[in-house]
This record gives structure tokens, C-alpha cells and sequence, in this order.
């Protein structure tokens, strides 16, 4: 074991294992339901765990400041409605516009957390709760109970979940899983690359050296809120894409499989761990689970949030028990060789 | 000091509080109300208010006692919505009613166990396990009843929550009262209630004195699982009938009725009386604007403002005092003076 | 005197300053002065204005009135990172690292000048090459969560030589270091003295102040008391200053009768944390515990009250096998523990004395119907106001006004009123003023006369020495022997502890 630990962190550990469940996982359920494989079952996995995906890097970098962001379901069903609108009333709005529109609603939402939380010094939980019921009672007052249909799009937008870059055997890589991967590869390279993804991961250790140490805590928990906001936004566009049809009700209970995503993940609500890749594998199990679940006869979709929230406890509980247990291993492994080497250290 | 001065400054103390703000918007917003709909302010009017919102004014009791103790129940809803969907579900199915009642019941006390099981046992972090049960236990309510309705629940259960018991009282707003009395006594003159509070102002040092901290939590969290499928299945005798989502999003609710009472979020400090001033806020609030004609979606939003406002409020005016403070302290450079303090002694 | 070339140039000077909080006086007409090249000793009694001082050169808070010299020019300190900019650091009693960073971010993190991007690489080469200026091995790469304390504070040390401080500011750093961890750290501070850079030291532990300072400074209710050179300075002149009267510092521990055996305790094993515990303790007697921080004494004494489970061994108090497996099962036996942090293990801050007191024995208070019983409480209370004279306006004042002394005061009736026949008390006079310090000495000896059983666990040597009957001595878990009070001094313990002198000689009674 020592060895092992010596080579690779824990959260190296806990991705590799993540994988692992991942293919075990899909090794079962090819001989659960029939025809598994088929493409046509990949590629729609592929744009459904696109916006979850998309929400989990927003949630991960909130999860690492300590704080939550229960908003971002109504967020997503806002923008998508409100983009959807603009479509429908200015069909001429060009694509690369909409989604710039999207990322700009959501980041204003989200800048509203981010003041209060950051600045009000508002709980984020308090916040969020907050916001998640005023951002859906704006929706259903906006929108009068109009829903958005697909008829009124155009026709771009209906066909661009279909759209693949390319395509190899009938495997697609579409656009918007191409979308996640692009968000997914920027930040992880801000988080381990980049000062403000240093400054989360600080601030979140330990908060009350960050102040002392003058880093800019409010303005980096703001921008945390901020980007989740705008990739709810972004997200909502790809569910505009995905659904086209958007009621009043679309994005609800999103947050909740975003949490799942990123604690799955191995992002820790206590601040200091967690990276994108593993909200990234978060999500992906979720989304094949949830998607999997779905398809075979045995489980009715009603089990669907049951099983959720078990998936939460149990990865929490295992990474405070596990993995824990683990660092502390871990960093005791690392010191104790080096003392033992020169009479220097204490 | 004169006497008249010293019950001027008592009354001033006591206004000077957060209860007394809360009293003062009171006032503020029975005053609007009257504007809106004159012979607003009877009695008769008040008990209706509660009436409509009586399940939720219930668990809000028990969650007080739990975020005073510094963890919080999120899955209470979802509680609420699960005993109420399997008493639906077991009646329906040809079990006796009194047995469906008591195995709600008891599944509701199950739910709080596992709740404090992983919180007070495992010891993890409360907000994320009963967000994790608030989706669990929901998704299992939906599990035993779909998406369909269930109802015809006997005529004595829907009478005794739709009709009244006691002169203008129903059932469970006599339970309530019954209820708010004893968790005022527990609360501040019991040896449990002092428990809660030390634990939920420093979980160390009432460990470190001998305090049972497992055990007050297991007790608090069974509590309120059983609280809240009580309120659950006093919702269906109301309604008269469940689906899958009764009590969905009741939270938003039952925290700010607890917040917007002085219940400090991080524990260990909060008042009963403040809860009840601010559940009656939450009550005039919301049958203000649907008087004025705001859809309950719209109410919903204003409580969701409310909730933030219960922090924001107490935050802005300390801050507001702090900068104040810094600002009188700021020492300006004209004031800098040349000294000539004897030298200290050279090496 | 100093062994360097500089010509004790003033670096950093402070007159005049007032600073007021909320009615307190926290410093009046205060100053001080730092030269370049000198470790200069700050040195007073709980609330003489050292913390204020500290935080007025830091920036955190600001002066009402006074001047701020730095290489002579007047200054305006408003914030953390100005006092940085300035070329002062300062190293708190809690180091304050980033525990999920590695070593080297935590080194590097407080950079402004760094640039955007992170470059591992050389991070990771320039973070050697700071410790290794120190003359200190550590695994960069490693995160700063396993480190040890003293691990810890050589980290913020080499943080603020990497960014090029002049002036070190060390509050307390040496509290929770053991004797061997703080000879450690002097040797990293005459070296930054001699390569030119000023130290503001404060401390508590007087014998280590007269061994590092070049100058001591003495502050008392605000004011500046004196500046001497270390060879014109002895302890009790310096005591004398601090308190404004003659106190001897320590009350040696009475000669009483011991008692007959209380508890004995056998083989105690707990994984990673210690091994091989055997000790006998008797009535009326004081048994302290000497070690280096680490050595798992308040593991041990924990594992007494129940909190951390043991592996194996037994406990036999007063003829019974027992196992005590939570600190209402300790109390039920007669078995009481002090704390080592009131602030954050002791006490409830917000909560009345007499709610304080109360609290391990609740049960006692409560009626019938489980209300609690006000007036037996508040009787408790006056009780041990009395006894230990607590000064305060009220026992229904909330703790948190207290001052420190009075506040371990609070604490120590708690656990006596619990009558314990075992009293674990845990460095009980860590950051209290010299004249409570005697108070508390006082009433051990009292304890003791009554037949009370006491395990003194403290880092402060003489103290140690003073007070125990005999002396349990553990390096990193291991018990390494019992000494009498007759043939312990400080050197042997020292030596012990360290596991340095082979021949132990153990005195079983």
C-alpha cells in the first residue's frame, strides 16, 4: 500500500477507481439489456451527460471555496427559456449570439449569488435556496405559461443536438459533448495551471489564512458563483438544444445531479480537493446510471432520485471514511522518509 | 436613574433586539395589509392563516431545535411527502388505516435515524446528507406511488383535518399549540435544551464535558423524522388526497420561519418567540400579496427573498457599524507627531 | 553581543501610539524599537498590549494616535499586504498553512509577482533552495497537511524569507514546541539575526527569552516598562517589571503524605499513537508528565477520559477493571481532564459562568421533570467564585468577557466540582499571566493535600519539575521512565526525552 501511495495521490486513486466502477458498470449493464452498445444509445449518453457535465465543472468550483449552488437547475431552465424566446421572436439571432446570450444571463444570475454570498456574507445554502425560488418564480411570471415548442425554433438549433464533428462507425462525437470536453480541458488547466484556480483550492484549505494573507477571498468566491452561473447558462442553451420543447418547470432538480456528479467525483464540499477530471467522471457515471437505469425492464424510472441520493451518501461517506483515511497516510509516508535521511529536520 | 427612565430603557432593550424588529415589521405589514383589504386584522382571519400553513409551522418547531445545534434537516419535506405517500399507498392497498397510519409513522422516525446516523454516528457534514435524503426519501415516495393521486381516506381523517375540533380550532393547530408549548420548555429550561444549544456552539467542548453529543443528534433527527411524518399525514387528511410531490419545495419555507426568527445559521443561539413572530410575518406576508392578487408562485419567490434577508439584514448593519467604527479610527497623516521620548539605551 | 558587522541602525520605530478598543485602554503612549541584525524580546503579562503592538506593525488594525518610523522615514501601515510590501512577516503561535497545497505553494502562494501562470517545475526548485537556506529537509511536493507544527512554522518561516522580510515578527512561536523543536527554531533565528534581519520576539517562557534576545522590552497595561540589553536583565527583574511587585514564580509542590494506590495502568497501546503506558498513580499525589510535543502525553491522557479508544492494556482504578469509553463514563468514576485549549476545548465563550460550571454534572441540576434547578447552580457557582476567586461583576456573566486567568479559572472549577479523585489537568497555565500562573500552583497543592490524585501534563519544564511527586517521561509514544522528584533535573528529563541517554534509570515505587 505504501508503496502505491508513494506514486500516486489519493485523488489519482480515487479517479482511477472511479473508472474502474465506470467500466464495470457499463460490463453490466451490456448483459442487462440488449443491443447495449448501439451507437444511437452511446451518442445520446454522449449529449445528456453534456449538461450535467457542463453544470459539474460550475459546481465543482463552487464545492471548492465551501459552498453550494442549489440555483443552478432554475438558472438553466431560465436561460434556455429566455434564449429560446429571443429565437423564436428574432430567428435571425446568430448562433455563436445565442450562446453568448446564455453565458450572459446565466453570469448575471449568478453575479447575484456571488454578491451575496461573497459580499453579504450570506451562507451559499441560504443564498441558493434562496435564488433557486426567485429565479423559477421570475421564470413562471415571465413566460406567462407560454412554453417554448420546437416548432417555433429554427431549425438550426433542433438539428444541432444531432450535429457530430465527426463520426467513426456510427459513433458520433457531437457538439455538444465536443462543448463539454472544451469546458472540461479549460478549467482544469485554470485549476492546476492557473492562479485563480490556486487561489480556490487556498482558499477553500484554509479561509481564514487567506484572509490574513490578503488573497482576494470575496472577489474569488464571487467569481466561482459568477462562472457557475454562466455555465449554467451555457448548459441551459444545451438544453434548449437538447429538449427544444422548455415549460416552466424545465431544469428542475438539475442542482441535484450536478452535486451527485461532483461528489461522486471526489470534489469535497470541504474545500481543498477535487479537479474537473473528476467531476468529469462524475458525471459520466451518473448519466450512464441514470441513462442505464432507464433502459433496463428491472428498475422503474421512479427509482430514479432514490437511487441518487444513496449514490451521494455512499460517496461521501466513503471519501470522509476512505479516503481520508488515506491522506493521512499518505502525507505521513512522505515525511517520515525525508526526516529519517538527515538528522536536519525535526 | 428615574423609574420612568429605567422602563423606557427596559422597553428599549427589549425593542433593540431582533424579536423587536421583527415585531415592528409585524406591525409594518398588518398595517399594509389592513390598506389592502380593510377588516384585515380579526382573529378569525389569523387562525385561517395558520390553518393553511399548519404542517409546514409544525416542522418548523423541530428544525429550529436542529439548526440551534448547528446541523440542519433538509430532507424534512421529503419526510412529509413519503409517510403521507406510504399511509396513501398501504391504505389503498387493503391495509387497516390505523396500520398504515402507524407505519408512516414509524418510517418517518426510520428516516430521521438514518438522517442521524450519518450525521452524528459517521459524522458527516449535515447539509450534504439531507440534501442527499432530501432526493432519496422524495424519490422513494415516488417509488410507492408513481405519478398518480391517492385519496378517499376514511371520513373521520379528513374531518379532523378539514373540520374544526374545538371551537374556530382544528386538529393540528390545537397539536401545534400543544407542541410550540412544550418545545419552549424544552428549549429554555431543560437540561436537553441547554445540551442543544452548547452542542450547537461548540461541538468540542461539549463533548470534552461529558455532553452524549451522538446522542442528543440521533435524538434530535428522530425527532424531527417523526415531526415531520406526522405533518405529513396531517397534509393528507387536509388535502384530502397525495400524489408523488406533496410537500415538494416545503424547505425555502420551514428554514425561513426558523432564520427569520434569529436562529443563528451556524448554531448555538435562537428563540422560540422569535420563530413564532416571524412564522406570523411569513403567514401576512404571503395573504398580503395574494390579496393583492400575486400568484402563489410569486409569494414563493418573496419568501425566497425574505430568507435571504433574515442573513443579509443582521450582516449589512454589522457591517455598516464595523465601517463606521474603522472609519472615526482612520489615522489621518497630519496627526503624526515628532516625538521626543527618552532614547533607549545604546548597546 | 552581536557577532555581526551591522551598526544597529534603527529599522523600525514605533512612538507614541494609543490605540483604544471599545473603552480599553490597549496601549498608552506605547513604543518600541527594532534595530537591524537584533532579536529584541517583547515581554508582559496577558493583555500588556503585545498582540495590539503586533497587530498595529502588521496593519491589521491601526493606531489611534503615533508614529511609524521605518529606516527613518514615517510610514502608514493600512493593511497585510502594505506590511509586506514593507518587508514584515510575521509567524503566529498557529501557523497558518494551506493544508491541501504542497509544501512549495504553500511557500509561494502569498506572491503577488509571480506571475498568472504556475510553472511546477521551478516552484518546486525554488522552494529547495529556500529551505535549504534554512538548513532544513522537506518533501515539497508533499501537501502541508501531514506536517508536523514545528514543520509547519519552518514553512512560514522560509515563506517570509522568500519574500525578502526585514523585519520577523514571531508571536509566541515556541508554545507549542517542545525543548528540542525550539533549539531548532533559536539556531534558524540567530541565523536570519546575523545575515540582518530584525526579530520581534515574543514569549511567555522567560528562560527561552533570556537565551534568544538580544534586548528585552517589557510592557504593562499598555505601557513600555523598560528596554534592557540581555546582560543587564535577570528573570526576576524581568517578573518584577511585568507584574509590578516581587512574585515567585513558581510555588514548589509541598511535601504531603501520599495516599494509598488509585489507578494502575498497564501496557496502554494505541496504533501510531503509543505503546508500552505503565504507571502507577496514587491519592494525593501529583504525577507529571514530561515530554516534546508529540510524545502522545495528551493522547494518553485522553485515552484516561475516554475519548480515542485504546488498542489493548487496562486500567485498574481503585480495584476495578474498567473501560472507559466516553468522557461521562470517566466522570461517573471520579476521573476529570482540563483541556490544554479553554477556547476551543474548554469552554463555551457566549455561555454564563455558572452554565459553564454546571455543564459536565448537568443531570445533577435537573428536577423531576428534567428542568433545570436555576438556584442550585447559581450556589455552585458563587461557591467556586469564592474559592478560587474568580474576579467578575457576576457569575451570570458570559465567559467570554473574562480575561485569560480568569477564564482558566472557570475551568478548573468546572472539573472541581465534578470531585474528581483524578484530576488530568493539561498545560493548565499555557498564555496566563505570571500572578494566576501562582494561583493555580497554589491550588494543585491544595488538591493534592486533600487526597485528590493529579497528572500534570505540561511542556513547561521547571514547572514540571516544581510541582510533580514524580515524573512520567514519553518520547514519540514511548514511555521512557519514572523519576522521583529528588533525582530529576531538567538536564536528565531533557536528556530522556530525546532519547539520548542510554542507561534510563527507572524508579518503580
Amino acid at each position: 500500500m505504501k508503496k502505491i501511495l508513494a506514486h500516486f495521490n489519493p485523488e489519482q486513486i480515487r479517479e482511477s477507481f472511479l473508472v474502474l466502477l465506470i467500466l464495470v458498470f457499463v460490463l453490466f449493464f451490456s448483459t442487462q439489456i440488449p443491443d447495449y452498445f448501439n451507437p444511437r444509445f452511446i451518442n445520446r449518453i454522449s449529449t445528456s451527460v453534456a449538461v450535467i457535465g457542463i453544470l459539474a465543472v460550475g459546481q465543482t468550483l463552487v464545492f471548492l471555496t465551501r459552498n453550494f449552488d442549489l440555483s443552478i437547475g432554475s438558472i438553466t431552465g431560465v436561460t434556455a427559456y429566455l434564449v429560446g424566446q429571443q429565437l423564436w421572436y428574432h430567428p435571425g439571432i446568430p448562433p455563436i449570439l445565442s450562446v453568448v446570450l446564455a453565458i450572459g444571463i446565466g453570469m448575471l444570475m449568478g453575479a447575484i449569488n456571488g454578491v451575496l454570498v461573497a459580499y453579504g456574507k450570506v451562507p451559499s445554502i441560504i443564498t441558493t435556496i434562496g435564488t433557486l425560488a426567485i429565479y423559477r418564480t421570475f421564470l413562471v411570471e415571465y413566460s406567462h405559461a407560454v412554453p417554448i415548442t420546437t416548432n417555433l425554433l429554427p431549425d438550426w438549433i433542433v438539428n444541432l443536438n444531432q450535429v457530430a464533428l465527426f463520426s467513426f462507425h456510427g459513433f458520433e462525437f457531437r457538439v455538444l459533448f465536443g462543448i463539454l470536453l472544451l469546458v472540461s480541458i479549460i478549467f482544469q488547466f485554470i485549476l492546476r495551471y492557473h492562479r485563480f484556480g490556486r487561489l480556490l483550492y487556498a482558499i477553500g484549505s484554509n479561509p481564514s489564512a487567506s484572509q490574513i494573507a490578503g488573497f482576494p477571498d470575496r472577489r474569488i468566491v464571487f467569481q466561482a458563483f459568477l462562472i457557475s452561473g454562466g455555465l449554467a447558462g451555457l448548459a441551459g442553451f444545451m438544453y434548449l438544444v437538447r429538449f427544444g420543447n422548455i415549460m416552466v418547470l424545465a431544469g428542475i432538480g438539475l442542482e441535484f445531479s450536478s452535486i451527485a456528479a461532483v461528489v461522486v467525483g471526489g470534489v469535497s464540499n470541504m474545500g481543498g480537493s477535487g479537479t474537473i477530471i473528476g467531476a468529469f467522471l462524475g458525471s459520466l457515471f451518473i448519466d450512464i446510471l441514470q441513462n442505464s437505469l432507464y433502459r433496463s425492464l428491472a428498475v422503474s424510472e421512479f427509482w430514479r432520485d432514490a437511487i441518487l441520493g444513496m449514490l451521494i451518501l455512499l460517496a461521501v461517506a466513503i471519501d470522509y471514511l476512505v479516503i481520508g483515511h488515506l491522506r493521512k497516510k499518505w502525507a505521513r509516508t512522505g515525511f517520515q522518509l525525508k526526516s529519517e535521511e538527515t538528522s536536519n529536520v525535526k | 436613574m428615574s423609574n420612568r427612565k429605567r422602563i423606557l430603557s427596559n422597553i428599549w432593550q427589549k425593542f433593540n433586539s431582533w424579536e423587536g424588529l421583527l415585531f415592528v415589521i409585524l406591525i409594518i405589514v398588518f398595517f399594509i395589509n389592513s390598506i389592502i383589504a380593510p377588516n384585515y386584522l380579526t382573529v378569525g382571519n389569523q387562525i385561517n392563516l395558520f390553518v393553511l400553513y399548519i404542517e409546514k409551522i409544525i416542522v418548523a418547531l423541530t428544525m429550529t431545535f436542529l439548526i440551534i445545534n448547528g446541523e440542519i434537516d433538509l430532507s424534512a419535506p421529503s419526510i412529509m411527502g413519503l409517510s403521507a405517500c406510504t399511509m396513501a399507498y398501504f391504505y389503498s392497498n387493503g391495509m387497516n388505516f390505523g396500520l398504515a397510519i402507524l407505519i408512516s409513522l414509524l418510517i418517518g422516525v426510520a428516516c430521521g435515524a438514518f438522517n442521524g446516523f450519518w450525521v452524528a454516528v459517521v459524522g458527516l457534514n449535515s447539509l450534504i446528507v439531507t440534501l442527499a435524503t432530501l432526493i432519496g426519501y422524495r424519490g422513494l415516495a415516488r417509488v410507492f406511488v408513481e405519478d398518480r393521486s391517492f385519496g378517499y381516506f376514511p371520513e373521520w381523517f379528513n374531518n379532523l383535518g378539514q373540520k374544526n375540533l374545538i371551537g374556530p380550532f382544528p386538529f393540528a393547530l390545537i397539536l401545534f399549540f400543544i407542541l410550540f408549548i412544550f418545545a419552549l420548555i424544552i428549549l429554555q429550561y431543560s437540561g436537553f435544551g441547554r445540551r442543544v444549544f452548547v452542542i450547537g456552539n461548540n461541538k468540542d467542548v461539549a463533548q470534552y464535558s461529558g455532553v452524549n453529543v451522538q446522542r442528543v443528534k440521533i435524538q434530535l433527527y428522530i425527532a424531527s423524522g417523526l415531526i415531520s411524518s406526522l405533518a405529513g399525514l396531517l397534509l393528507a387528511a387536509r388535502y384530502g388526497a397525495i400524489r408523488g410531490d406533496t410537500a415538494y419545495g416545503y424547505e425555502l419555507e420551514i428554514i425561513t420561519m426558523a432564520l427569520l426568527g434569529g436562529v443563528n445559521i451556524f448554531g448555538g443561539s435562537g428563540s422560540l418567540y422569535g420563530v413564532f413572530l416571524s412564522i406570523l410575518i411569513v403567514l401576512n406576508v404571503r395573504n398580503g400579496l395574494s390579496l393583492a392578487g400575486l400568484s402563489g408562485h410569486f409569494q414563493t419567490g418573496i419568501i425566497g427573498v425574505l430568507l435571504i434577508f433574515s442573513i443579509l439584514g443582521p450582516n449589512i448593519s454589522k457591517l455598516f457599524k464595523d465601517w463606521n467604527k474603522k472609519h472615526k479610527l482612520f489615522i489621518k497623516p497630519e496627526k503624526i507627531v515628532e516625538s521626543n521620548h527618552k532614547e533607549v539605551d545604546q548597546v | 553581543m552581536n557577532k555581526n558587522n551591522n551598526n544597529h541602525k534603527l529599522i523600525l520605530d514605533l512612538h507614541h501610539i494609543y490605540k483604544n478598543y471599545d473603552g480599553v485602554k490597549a496601549l498608552t503612549d506605547a513604543h518600541f524599537d527594532l534595530r537591524k541584525g537584533e532579536v529584541h524580546a517583547l515581554v508582559g503579562e496577558n493583555g500588556a498590549g503585545k498582540t495590539t503592538l503586533i497587530k498595529i506593525i502588521m496593519g491589521v488594525i491601526m493606531a489611534d494616535s503615533g508614529v511609524i518610523k521605518l529606516d527613518g522615514k514615517p510610514v502608514h501601515i493600512r493593511n497585510p499586504q502594505s506590511a509586506q510590501k514593507f518587508g514584515i512577516a510575521a509567524i503566529y503561535q498557529e501557523p497558518m498553512v494551506f493544508p491541501d497545497l504542497n509544501v512549495a505553494e504553500n511557500i509561494f502562494i502569498s506572491h503577488a509577482d509571480r506571475g498568472s501562470i504556475v510553472h511546477w517545475r521551478k516552484t518546486f526548485q525554488d522552494a529547495e533552495e529556500v529551505l535549504s537556506k534554512l538548513d532544513v529537509n522537506l518533501n515539497v511536493r508533499m501537501p502541508a497537511r501531514g506536517l508536523t507544527l514545528a514543520a509547519q512554522q519552518t514553512v512560514e518561516i522560509a515563506k517570509a524569507i522568500s519574500l525578502n522580510a526585514r523585519i520577523l515578527i514571531m508571536d509566541e512561536p515556541t508554545s507549542s514546541l517542545s525543548a528540542h523543536e525550539v533549539k531548532q527554531l533559536f539556531k534558524i533565528v540567530r541565523s536570519l539575526r546575523d545575515s540582518g534581519v530584525s526579530i520581534l520576539f515574543i514569549g511567555h517562557r522567560l528562560e527561552e527569552v533570556m537565551e534568544i534576545a538580544d534586548r528585552i522590552t517589557v510592557f504593562r497595561d499598555g505601557r513600555w516598562i523598560s528596554s534592557k540589553p540581555r546582560n543587564e536583565v535577570t528573570i526576576e527583574g524581568v517578573i518584577h517589571d511585568m507584574v509590578g511587585r516581587n512574585v515567585k514564580e513558581f510555588f514548589a509542590k509541598d511535601k504531603t503524605e501520599r495516599g494509598d494506590l488509585l489507578m494502575s495502568v498497564r501496557n496502554l497501546y494505541k496504533e501510531n499513537v503509543f505503546e508500552g503506558i505503565n504507571f502507577d498513580v496514587y491519592r494525593g499525589e501529583v504525577l507529571g508528565f514530561a515530554g516534546l510535543i508529540g510524545s502522545g502525553r495528551t493522547d494518553v491522557g485522553l485515552a484516561l477520559f475516554g475519548i480515542g479508544h485504546t488498542d489493548s492494556g487496562h486500567i485498574i482504578f481503585e480495584g476495578n477493571k474498567l473501560k472507559i469509553n466516553s468522557p461521562q463514563q470517566a466522570l461517573k468514576h471520579g476521573i476529570a481532564y482540563s483541556t490544554e485549549d479553554r477556547r476551543k476545548l474548554g469552554l463555551i465563550m457566549p455561555m454564563p459562568i455558572c452554565s459553564n460550571i454546571t455543564l459536565p454534572l448537568l443531570q445533577r441540576y435537573l428536577n423531576s421533570l428534567g428542568l433545570i434547578k436555576q438556584r442550585s447552580e447559581e450556589e455552585t457557582a458563587e461557591s467556586f467564585r469564592k474559592q478560587l476567586d474568580i474576579h467578575t461583576s457576576s457569575i451570570q456573566a458570559m465567559v467570554e468577557e473574562l480575561s485569560g486567568g480568569n477564564q482558566q479559572k472557570v475551568m478548573i472549577s468546572k472539573w472541581l466540582n465534578a470531585d474528581p479523585k483524578l484530576l488530568i489537568l493539561d498545560e493548565p497555565t499555557r498564555g496566563i499571566d505570571v500572578a494566576t500562573k501562582a494561583e493555580v500552583h497554589n491550588m494543585i497543592n491544595d488538591l493534592a493535600s486533600q487526597g485528590v490524585a493529579i497528572i500534570l501534563i505540561s511542556s513547561d519544564l521547571p514547572e514540571v519539575l516544581a510541582m510533580s511527586d514524580r515524573i512520567l517521561v514519553m518520547r514519540e509514544g514511548n514511555q521512557m521512565g519514572i523519576f522521583n522528584q529528588v533525582e530529576a533535573e531538567e538536564e536528565i528529563i531533557m536528556a530522556v526525552a530525546l532519547g539520548q541517554n542510554q542507561t534510563i534509570q527507572e524508579n518503580v515505587q
